[in-house]
């Protein structure tokens, strides 16, 4: 009360503030007070005051734990309640169940589905496989990096490594167990790594790429398998575990053996260097030697050296230049300089529609080479194939776009079109086979059919066998060998074609519609 | 001209959006009479211009003037006409003419004698009736045809010029291209490549604007997609036959095997 009324009668008389000569004043000191931190008693407050708040917030109280607040005030108690787990990942239909909370949705699937991550099966037809694959008759390129195990790869044995890859999921060391190959094959569980790898790569490599070539480079980067480093590092690994005892210590004899000689080199120089100063008064001028970095030592030996190369570099360090940036400065400040001219350019080409293409050292800068100007849907790549011609103008048709033309050819575009026209290509390709395979497995069915039906008599009881026949009784087939859904259609189509009345099988009758249907489409088109 | 001029600039590649094509409107009776044919159905104007429009403006393109580096457009008519090959030596560069029939129109554009460039043959099938959703030519009734307004017929396209001479392309950085809009505000031009943009296409005179760009550029991926999905379906397909194939063969084999 005092001091405010001590503040009036200042501000009232005039009289200029004098707290911050005067020493504290109350009022100033109560606002100070007020603003104390918590956790921190009073009487320490006064004693330190409000100049060391870091110290205020170390001795801040500890935190507590809070009180658990039971279900006593209005809130009920989270429901639990026993459910079967969802879990995509099994096939047997085995329901498991899980204390979850009542208050979520029963119909999520397990959080841990997510987990089951299947890796990716790579498959490949005979024309693949006879294009890119196949490693017997190709002749050996200098790449390979084991031409002449690479040339031992038949077909059989790449589908039955790809078999056991899927069945044991990718468990290398699973499938090099199980895996029995001939005995004069004598594979390494490298070499089935190996071969599984480059099929993979040359498979991704050959096939029309949905994304971008990064993520292409990228899923092929992964896949990449370097035979000769696998097998040199597990000799290595294996050289290291089988040292006897006796080699262990002459190693270690070794090391401490060079140490003491390097030390002797090391004090020899020093030496050296003192006396020619003492001597002559000058540097000795001759030059360091060097140690060798090379061999196991190379880390002691940088180490040691690491002293007099700074020495010597201390020289152009007086010039004002500082050494260990001059070679490396304009190798940095480079592409810091360049790069606003470089956005400031790009900006500068895209208005003036500009393209700088990356010149390369070797084109003749003749006036033969010059490319005449043209018309950027001028570069849109014609169609070639004769034979495909129209089922390209048919798919593009399909697909509501036009092989030859685009609404906006811009350099991207015509790029894109080309892809995928390469796309269109190998799709009409991979179809063509399909329709060869289709046909011949018609040919050898109805030769089939034809014998059976001979040779059986009694078409009609086998036919009604067979009918009844289920998946999981494969005794009751007359072949081996086969299993699941290939069989039972295939014994139902072989039935159809014993009956005559219908001979033609189901994949008959779809590329026949189709053959319908495309005949209709070329009529319209 | 200094001879610093004449030197090519060389790994760079400029070039030019332009469109080419032409409008059309059905004639009414009246004029048909007032004509020298009067079996003449359409009066059409065909044109080489650049790819922006003038806002505002009722005309497909030609917000730049292209004189800067186009000399001359020929423009090579049915023989029907009377002189069929027309010379246009300054802008606007486009003829305009009536008839009854559609044909292909060549366009022919001689650049100036800076480019240092032979002359550019483009191909335009000049568009009288309107577009249809199926792509079958109909020719509609006058009425109908009166009532549907002008047919538009365009074509985007770019013009590259490779390693240009120092001179020509500074002709050409003095005319930066007008770029396209943005934003769409009118209707696209309908073009037989995208059937979809039809119901785009209707309602007025067409502007090109950058969006197709980046929608054709989305189709064609989204094609690409689609047969690579269904290439590798047709492959896993081909794969099982295969492998059917080869169990079939082995069941003959065995059979006549057996039969021996």
């Amino acid at each position: 009360m005092a001091g405010v009324s001590l503040a009036d009668i200042r501000s009232a008389l005039s009289i200029p503030d004098s707290t911050e000569g005067a020493g504290p004043s109350q009022p100033k000191k109560q606002a100070q007070t007020t603003r104390k931190p918590e956790g921190i008693s009073r009487e320490l407050y006064s004693l330190i005051g409000p100049s060391q708040p870091f110290l205020a917030a170390q001795v801040a109280k500890p935190r507590l734990k809070q009180k658990p607040k039971f279900a006593t005030g209005g809130t009920a108690a989270t429901k639990w309640e026993l459910r079967t787990v969802k879990n995509p990942a099994r096939t047997d239909g085995l329901a498991l169940k899980h204390w979850a909370k009542a208050s979520e949705d029963p119909e999520t699937e397990s959080p841990f589905a997510k987990y089951n991550i299947q890796n990716p099966v790579y498959t490949y037809s005979q024309d693949e496989y006879s294009r890119f694959l196949d490693t017997s008759n190709r002749a050996a390129t200098p790449k390979d990096a084991n031409p002449d195990f690479e040339k031992q790869w038949t077909k059989d044995w790449t589908d039955y490594l790809f078999r056991l890859y899927n069945d044991y999921d990718g468990r290398w060391p699973v499938i090099w167990d199980r895996a029995e190959f001939p005995p004069e094959a004598n594979f390494d569980l490298e070499d089935l790594k190996h071969r599984y790898y480059s099929v993979c790569r040359k498979l991704i490599r050959n096939r029309p790429w949905p994304g971008d070539e990064a993520s292409k480079t990228a899923l092929i980067n992964s896949l990449q398998f370097d035979i000769e480093r696998e097998k040199m590092r597990k000799r290595y690994v294996v050289s290291l575990e089988s040292r006897t005892s006796e080699q262990m210590a002459e190693e270690d004899a070794l090391y401490l053996e060079v140490r003491r000689l390097e030390q002797t080199e090391r004090r020899f120089k020093r030496d050296r260097e003192d006396l020619m100063r003492t001597l002559a008064g000058m540097d000795s001028g001759l030059p360091y030697i060097v140690e060798d970095n090379g061999g196991p030592l190379g880390i002691l030996a940088e180490s040691s050296s690491r002293g007099p190369t700074k020495k010597g570099r201390k020289n152009p360090a007086l010039d004002g230049t500082d050494s260990p940036s001059t070679p490396s400065g304009p190798v940095s400040s480079t592409p810091t300089h360049k790069r606003p001219q470089n956005t400031k350019s790009a900006a500068y080409d895209a208005q003036h529609c500009i393209i700088r293409t990356e010149l390369s050292s070797n084109t003749p800068a003749t006036k033969a080479a010059h490319q005449p100007a043209y018309a950027r849907s001028s570069k849109i790549p014609y169609l070639k194939n004769n034979s495909m011609q129209t089922k390209i103008l048919q798919s593009f048709a399909e697909m509501g776009l036009s092989p030859s033309r685009l609404v906006m050819p811009t350099k991207e575009n015509c790029a894109q079109l080309e892809g995928l026209l390469e796309a269109v290509t190998a799709m009409l390709e991979t179809k063509k086979h399909l329709d060869k395979v289709d046909y011949d497995i018609q040919v050898l069915k109805k030769q089939l059919g034809m014998k059976t039906g001979e040779g059986d008599g009694d078409g009609e009881g086998s036919v009604k066998r067979e009918e009844t026949m289920d998946v999981d009784n494969p005794q009751d087939t007359e072949t081996d060998g086969n299993e699941g859904r290939g069989q039972s259609v295939m014994s139902v189509r072989s039935v159809r074609s014993r009956k005559k009345s219908r001979a033609m099988s189901t994949s008959s009758v779809e590329t026949a519609a189709t053959s319908v249907s495309t005949r209709k489409r070329q009529k319209r088109g | 001209m200094s001879s610093n001029d004449r030197v090519r600039v060389r790994g760079l590649s400029i070039f030019r959006p332009i469109i080419y094509g032409n409008t059309a409107v059905a004639l009414t009776q009246k004029e048909r009479d007032a004509l020298p044919s009067p079996d003449h159905t359409h009066r059409w104007t065909v044109a080489v211009r650049s790819a922006a429009s003038v806002p505002g403006s009722d005309q497909v393109g030609g917000a730049d003037d292209l004189s800067y580096f186009i000399k001359r457009v020929t423009f090579k008519l049915h023989d029907t006409y009377p002189t069929p090959t027309r010379n246009i030596d300054k802008p606007p560069f486009e003829v305009t003419e009536t008839g009854w029939g559609e044909f292909e129109i060549i366009i022919r554009i001689t650049f100036i004698t800076e480019a240092a460039e032979k002359t550019m043959t483009l191909l335009h099938h000049l568009k009288l009736h309107p577009w249809t959703v199926t792509g079958e030519p109909e020719i509609p009734p006058l009425e109908v045809a009166l009532k549907a307004g002008p047919v538009h017929s365009w074509q985007y396209d770019e013009i590259v010029f490779n390693d240009p001479f120092q001179n020509f392309l500074n002709l050409l950085t003095q005319h930066p291209p007008t770029p396209l809009p943005k934003v769409k505000k009118k209707p696209v031009p309908f073009h037989l490549a995208n059937p979809g943009s039809f119901e785009e296409s209707k309602g007025g005179t067409p502007e090109f604007w950058t969006g197709m760009i980046a929608e054709e550029a989305e189709r064609l991926e989204e094609a690409r997609k689609k047969v690579i999905t269904e290439q590798e379906r047709l492959r896993a397909e081909l794969i099982e036959k295969e492998q059917e194939y080869e169990k079939l063969k082995k069941q003959v084999a065995e059979g006549a095997g057996a039969a021996a």
